[in-house]
């Protein structure tokens, strides 16, 4: 009984780590997109500035990200208060503190792929598309994205696989609590403190393999896109 | 007859453009200079593509760019840039109908400019399903320009079209946009370094250096003036002469051209018979001398009057100026350049106002599209 309650709850986990992979990229596709594209095409002066801060959680200790997260999720800043006033939760320790988290965390590997694919398109050809008087949204929609299909592959699967992946700053902001915020990773975590080795090794062997396959399709399909992460 | 003024002034990069012109043609207009002079800035900020420097632009009567500005896809041009670029998600064909979706015209237009008259015209046929990777330069630029045409431009901006283009094809093509241009009186600026180019399908010239207009005219004055001989340098001065065809030689693939009752003997069947047909020569390939030489070396001899001698200062060469005999007496004035070394101008004893016997070797004559009449 005990074993096969304990199944579930790692069943939850693995739920729970989807879900939140899957929102994060969603959120990551409408606001790394345009960020990409602002970083390729329209900032001069501003972009080392700009990228400095998107490229921040790749060198930061995830521990620095999660203390700020969780000052800033606060039921008394802004930010919190909000938030209860919408959904009558608190940020933090709910599912959307961690999506919010892993939206901030995973935002480097969203941008920096497809900011390479946009650039590698260039601006002679938006700049040939306009002269041919396409207009601008168009040019986006029409030639910039089908142009970068690959980064756009590139930029899901790395984030998605570094969501799952996230451990530091999701027990900090989400406090690993079952069935709401408890990722395969804390699960993992739990299993081993515990000494229960078995179950242990079946998330992490489940996360190996499924790393590797998602890896294994981006390298397979992607010959040619060098994954650039700084 | 469409008329186009333009205004630029600013710095861009090393760059200070200071260029204004009234092109009021709709024939071909070259756009010449050195490298770096300005000549891709202009079709750049003609396109719309340089907002950091004062512009006007009038065409037709219409601000382009003045106080108001058109967005880039609004304007009436049509843009081959230096480095063309197909839309590399798309099939040749898939790229052309992208830019005959987004710029239908009324059906007057239409059937004339039409696709199937491009695929035609350039050879597209077989290219058409092809993805754009897969074409050679040549290729390519073929495309690049019948999806130009597709936007229904009012004026065409070419901008070294040709320069990654095999010589067969480069003939073919230029004959394209010289019988394009006639046809539906599109004018066309065109950017080129190559002055075979200039010769056979320019009409008019701007030349351009360090951002500002030094000159401009039509294409058989400029080549002859110094200002143009300036910017080539000696060595590839050259002039231009037109004459009409007189007979072909079908057996031996020479032509023979008629310059106001002298003969010239060309290689190649340019033109049909009375067509007028356009020659460069070389000035570094012609032979002067003050009486007929009896054994004729070349087959082409012409007459003419030496009109100016310039002696370089520390060269070996001179430079001359003849006025070519008129044994017609109409009015038309031709004019040759010519560069021998000042050694041989004292030997021949040739002086300003001196009768010459001008000699010319048929490798000298570069073999010419035509203009028909």
């Amino acid at each position: 009984m005990d074993i096969y309650h304990n199944l579930g709850s790692d069943f939850t986990s693995i739920l729970i780590t989807l879900k939140l992979a899957i929102v994060t990229c969603f959120f990551l596709t409408l606001i790394g997109t345009p960020l990409a594209y602002f970083l390729a095409f329209k900032s001069k002066k501003t972009k080392p500035f700009i990228e400095t801060i998107v490229t921040l959680p790749l060198v930061l200790p995830p521990t620095v990200i999660g203390f700020y997260l969780i000052v800033f999720f606060n039921p008394e800043t802004f930010l919190g208060k909000t938030f209860i006033l919408l959904t009558g939760e608190q940020l933090i320790f709910s599912f959307y503190g961690l999506v919010l988290a892993s939206i901030i965390y995973s935002l480097p590997f969203w941008v920096q792929p497809l900011q390479a694919s946009f650039e590698k398109i260039g601006r002679d050809t938006i700049r040939t598309s306009h002269s041919l008087g396409v207009g601008s949204l168009d040019t986006f929609l029409n030639v910039i994205i089908p142009l970068s299909k690959k980064g756009f592959f590139t930029s899901f699967i790395i984030s998605f696989a570094h969501t799952l992946g996230e451990f530091g700053i999701v027990l900090m902001v989400g406090g690993g609590i079952h069935g709401k915020t408890k990722v395969i990773a804390i699960s993992i975590y739990d299993h081993v403190e515990q000494l229960s080795f078995g179950k242990a090794h079946i998330l992490a062997g489940g996360m190996l393999i499924l790393s590797f396959i998602i890896l294994l399709t981006l390298f397979y399909f992607n010959k040619r896109t060098v994954v650039r992460i700084k | 007859m469409s008329n186009l003024s333009v205004f630029f002034k600013g710095k861009i990069g090393n760059l200070f453009l200071n260029f204004e012109h009234h092109f009021k043609n709709d024939g071909i207009t070259i756009l010449y200079g050195p490298n770096g002079s300005g000549k891709s800035t202009i079709i750049s900020a003609l396109g719309g593509f340089v907002n950091s420097i004062e512009t006007r632009i009038i065409f037709n009567g219409i601000a382009i760019h003045d106080t108001h500005k058109y967005p880039p896809n609004k304007r009436p041009f049509g843009i081959m840039f230096q480095n063309p670029i197909l839309f590399e998600h798309l099939s040749v064909e898939e790229n052309l109908d992208f830019v005959l979706k987004r710029n239908q015209l009324d059906t007057q237009n239409k059937s004339l400019k039409s696709k199937e008259y491009l695929i035609n015209q350039l050879e597209l046929n077989s290219l058409l399903k092809r993805s754009p990777e897969n074409l050679s330069g040549g290729e390519k630029l073929r495309v690049v320009l019948a999806r130009t045409i597709l936007k229904h431009p009012n004026y065409l901006l070419l901008d070294e079209p040709m320069s990654d283009l095999d010589i067969k094809y480069k003939a073919k093509l230029l004959v394209f946009l010289k019988d394009f241009n006639k046809k539906f009186k599109i004018p066309i600026l065109y950017i080129t370094h190559s002055i075979e180019e200039i010769s056979q399908i320019g009409d008019q010239i701007v030349l351009i250096k360090d951002g500002k207009k030094i000159d401009s005219g039509s294409v058989s004055n400029i080549l002859n003036r110094s200002s143009f001989v300036d910017l080539t340098g000696k060595f590839e001065s050259s002039s231009i002469l037109e004459g009409i065809v007189s007979r072909h030689d079908q057996n031996l693939h020479m032509t023979t051209l008629d310059l106001n009752g002298q003969k010239l003997i060309v290689p190649g069947l340019p033109g049909k018979l009375n067509d007028i047909v356009r020659v460069r020569i070389r000035s570094r390939d012609i032979l002067l001398s003050s009486s007929r030489i009896k054994t004729q070396i070349t087959e082409n001899e012409l007459q003419g009057l030496i009109s100016s001698i310039e002696i370089e200062k520390n060269s070996a060469f001179s430079e001359l100026v003849i006025v070519l005999k008129n044994f017609k007496n109409n009015r038309k004035k031709q004019k040759l350049r010519a560069r021998i070394t000042t050694y041989n101008l004292k030997n021949k004893k040739l002086f300003i106002h001196d009768n010459v016997f001008i000699y010319l070797s048929s490798v000298s004559i570069d073999r010419q599209a035509y203009q028909s009449k």
